[in-house]
């Protein structure tokens, strides 16, 4: 037993003895080394039936080289599908104990969440981690992976929001993995990726060290102790940020639904106070039903459908802003004039109700154990776990207590002006998919 | 080597075991149950939440309507959510205080929920408190409560399936006003003046037979903050309002309606078993098979991450409804012959009826456990569930409870409860304008 080993272990007995709190009591978040490489945050809610597992890594969407657009998402979806030395693989276990495994790609990170009924946790942690710190794709994996890839390609074309967000990114970043969409939109650069360098891929993203382990809702720190694969020491790999456009032009595109984006590029992690104001000013005006803008459309019985969101990344963050449905221009000129408006300094009483909501919102986005694991895991890979939403009295909650009208209004006349607009336009019929 | 051989070890042993071996429960705290005044008081302390939520149950919902009050049941719900408190409606008053309100309308009841900040709790429930005490039946509030709920009709109106199982539901309801439309129709709510909202609330809402089902922080509430809820209402109880129909005859039904929609929507609703039947975790089981079979017939595009496509079809069993109801759905616009699809599921469910399942069914079960697990993650399901759970003095364990059933679920049993209950299914077509049947 090594000395790490031991230390692990001990860590292991210490966390599990603070779960014997009543359940009325706060319960607090904790961290610590995995035993062969990497580390885990675990925020346990003993409350609920379910155990949400996430395992995260810094890897770029696009390669190591940026010259393989794709190549995270195959090499994620087939270490899912490729069978373990039970034979079954990661994606059919989670299925037969009645879960759900989602696989996320974004430019810049990869993360793999799965939500099982409590009793189910300790072997999806130790598929998972098999699975990932020890992958063995092969061309059956590739294939299954390439033909969901395409499936997910083909939705996406009808995703205004999805695509306009790769767009602008591509106009805001002149290079780097946030440069490329983390799906390509063509069939046959995904074929043109080997099982080969999907499998090279694979074993240098995934590695132990590399990751965090996310174990949210009914779980304690015993399932760390079903961690058995690994590389041992090591660090995870810097950030994977993209180096910014000059001067970043807006443009036209081309696709099979209309829509208009616009982009902001904003502060980096690390600065909680400004990014902080961003997800509120995200929230005051486009928050679904609730939002200035989206109440707005609404009572106009708008078909028009507003995304907004400050996307906390490394370094740095973007707000985008997606308009899709009908009237896109027409909503593009009611989003600027609200960011116009909000140049200046709320008056109290309406700011410390929005700011009030927005902490509320918060809070009840981050309250099941998936939307935990997502949280957690997304913070700690892009940089700053302590600044995770939705730990009660931790940082983020601090820093939206200390926002007031005049650091806002200036954090918009900083950051919120001339965006970057991509004009998607649609060039076939459009058909909308019934709800 | 060593770490690597050791997790091919660990992997193995670990899926070797059938699930149906491993525990079928989960060790959580059951909510505790009290009954204060006529008033259940359910109880579920989580620490790891930084909310609180409170759903509390008034029996004052569809079934408290006669057929000429078609949508009252929600005017006065959503009158008592705009009610101005200090000159401010209760939604947004709550929403400035850290919390939001919302209620739902069933057949036996109305359901408010409410959700705050730990800390902003005990001012919330008071907001709401004042307002259920004393809602504001002026026309002002009336009218903007009459235009919220009208915005809201025209919002379902393009949801097909949820069109279809409005139809459904009116169609299989014992009672005539319990099927009525949730919300009414913009006509029926365009007849009520303030007085006939006010009457609706005198009549109908009180404390007996409510339900106050609260989890989360609960330690940031005093401890009579619940039962204050419920006491806002006066004293009593009340009876559901009889409207009875005939029954229709002859084995299968079939409902169509056109709505402004891109693709028809083919929906089929079949009686189910409610929480306290030993049918509960067989039709569980029943539902999870139902929804793989239809899956597999309709060829669903989709082959690890869900898409639309895998969306476009499914099983809702609705235990938490009176009366309960299983319906399966197909969306016409994802999948390739929607009709072949739907009639092959609708077979294959009367196939069940008359031969036992061969094989195991672990994996149905193992999937309706997740299901029902992974359902009940939320602050507001978890309030909802505890109180359904509850009714009849029945264990408000609601996880445990209906793990045990699926468990103990055997192929016999599902044979048992299709016979029982997929005989004959109601069928609702809910077309695109300008289409006919043989379309």
């Amino acid at each position: 037993m090594t000395a790490r080993i031991a230390y692990a272990l001990a860590m292991l007995v210490l966390a599990s003895s603070s779960l014997a709190a009543p359940a009325g009591a706060a319960i607090a978040r904790q961290t610590g080394a995995l035993p062969r490489g990497g580390s885990y945050v675990l925020y346990p809610d003993p409350t609920v039936g379910t155990a949400a597992i996430g395992l995260w890594f810094r890897a770029p969407a696009a390669g190591f080289d940026d010259a393989t657009p794709g190549i995270a998402d195959l090499a994620a979806t087939a270490a899912a599908v490729a069978p373990l030395a039970s034979g079954k693989s990661l994606y059919a276990l989670v299925h037969t104990v009645g879960g759900e495994l989602n696989i996320e790609v974004y430019p810049d990170i990869v993360g793999i969440g799965a939500v099982v009924p409590a009793y189910a946790s300790r072997r999806i942690v130790a598929a998972m981690t098999a699975a990932y710190f020890a992958p063995s794709v092969d061309d059956a994996a590739v294939k299954t992976a390439r033909a969901n890839a395409a499936v997910l390609g083909v939705q996406q074309r009808y995703e205004s929001d999805t695509t306009l967000h790769d767009l602008l990114f591509k106009q805001i970043f002149a290079t780097g993995p946030a440069h490329y969409p983390p799906l390509p939109t063509s069939v046959s650069q995904l074929t043109s990726i080997t099982t080969a360098q999907v499998d090279a891929f694979a074993k240098r993203a995934f590695r132990a060290q590399n990751s965090v382990l996310a174990l949210t809702g009914n779980v304690d720190a015993s399932s760390i102790s079903a961690v058995t694969d690994g590389n041992g020491p090591g660090a995870m790999d810097t950030p994977y940020d993209s180096t910014l456009e000059g001067s970043p032009a807006s443009t036209t595109a081309a696709g099979a639904v209309d829509g208009v984006g616009l982009a902001w590029i904003g502060p980096p992690i690390a600065d909680q106070k400004a990014a902080t104001a961003l997800d509120f000013i995200a929230d005051y005006l486009f928050r679904e039903q609730t939002g200035v803008v989206s109440r707005v459309l609404d009572r106009a019985d708008s078909d028009a459908l507003v995304v907004g969101q400050f996307i906390t990344l490394h370094d740095p963050g973007v707000m985008v802003v997606t308009i899709g449905g009908s009237n896109e221009k027409q909503t593009e000129k009611s989003v600027l004039a609200a960011l116009e408006a909000l140049q200046q300094p709320m008056d109290a009483p309406a700011f410390n109700a929005a700011r009030e909501a927005f902490l509320y919102h918060v809070a009840t986005d981050t309250q099941t154990p998936q939307q935990r694991a997502d949280n957690l895991g997304w913070y700690s890979t892009e940089g700053n776990l302590d600044y995770a939403p939705g730990i009660a009295s931790g940082a983020y909650e601090q820093s939206a207590r200390a926002l007031d009208p005049q650091y806002v209004a200036e954090i918009v006349r900083r950051y919120l002006h001339n965006p970057v607009i991509v004009d998607l336009v649609a060039t076939t019929p459009q058909k909308e998919p019934s709800r | 080597m060593r770490f690597l051989l050791a997790s091919c070890l660990a992997a193995a042993l670990a899926t070797a075991l059938p699930t149906a071996a491993r525990a079928a429960s989960v060790s959580i705290p059951v909510p505790t149950v009290e009954n204060a005044g006529g008033t259940v008081i359910v109880r579920q302390s989580d620490g790891a939440a930084s909310l609180v939520g409170v759903t509390l149950i008034v029996r004052a919902g569809l079934d408290r309507q006669t057929m000429r009050q078609n949508g009252m049941a929600a005017l006065v719900a959503e009158t008592i959510v705009r009610t101005p408190i200090n000159g401010v409606a209760l939604e947004d008053a709550v929403a400035a205080r850290g919390g939001s309100i919302r209620f739902t309308i069933d057949p036996g009841d109305v359901r408010f929920y409410v959700e705050a900040l730990a800390e902003d709790a005990p001012a919330v429930l008071e907001l709401f408190r004042a307002a259920l005490a004393a809602p504001d039946f002026s026309a002002v509030t009336i009218r903007d409560a009459r235009g919220v709920l009208v915005r809201q009709i025209a919002q379902v109106q393009q949801v097909a399936l949820q069109v279809g199982i409005d139809m459904l539901n009116a169609a299989s309801s014992r009672q005539a006003n319990a099927g009525l439309p949730e919300l009414g129709t913009p006509a029926s709510l365009a007849q009520f003046f303030a007085e006939d909202a006010r009457s609706f609330y005198r009549a109908y809402y009180r404390r007996g037979g409510a339900v106050v089902s609260a989890a989360g922080r609960l330690d940031s509430l005093a401890p009579q903050a619940l039962a204050a809820l419920a006491g806002a209402l006066p004293a009593g109880t009340t009876s559901p309002v009889a409207v009875r129909v005939p029954q229709l005859n002859g084995a299968t039904h079939e409902i169509v309606a056109h709505r402004d929609i891109a693709s028809p929507w083919l929906i089929a609703q079949y009686p189910a078993p409610n929480v306290n039947s030993r049918d509960f975790g067989p039709m569980l089981v029943l539902a999870s098979f139902v929804r793989r079979t239809l899956s597999d017939i309709a060829q669903v595009p989709g082959v690890v991450s869900p898409t639309f496509a895998s969306r476009s079809v499914g099983t809702v069993y609705a235990y938490d409804r009176a009366p309960a109801t299983l319906v399966l759905y197909v969306n016409g616009g994802l999948i390739g012959n929607p009709s072949r699809a739907f009639a092959t599921a609708l077979s294959v469910v009367s196939v069940l009826a008359a031969s036992r399942l061969q094989g195991s069914i672990d994996e149905f079960k193992a999937e309706a456990a997740g299901d029902f697990a992974n359902d009940a993650n939320t602050l507001e399901t978890r309030t909802w569930l505890a109180a359904v759970f509850s009714t009849g003095s029945a264990s408000p364990d609601f996880i445990n409870r209906a793990l045990a059933a699926i468990s103990a679920t055997t192929p016999e049993d599902l044979q048992r409860v299709a016979r029982s209950y997929l005989g004959n299914p109601t069928i609702a077509l809910v077309l695109p304008r300008g289409t006919n049947l043989q379309d």
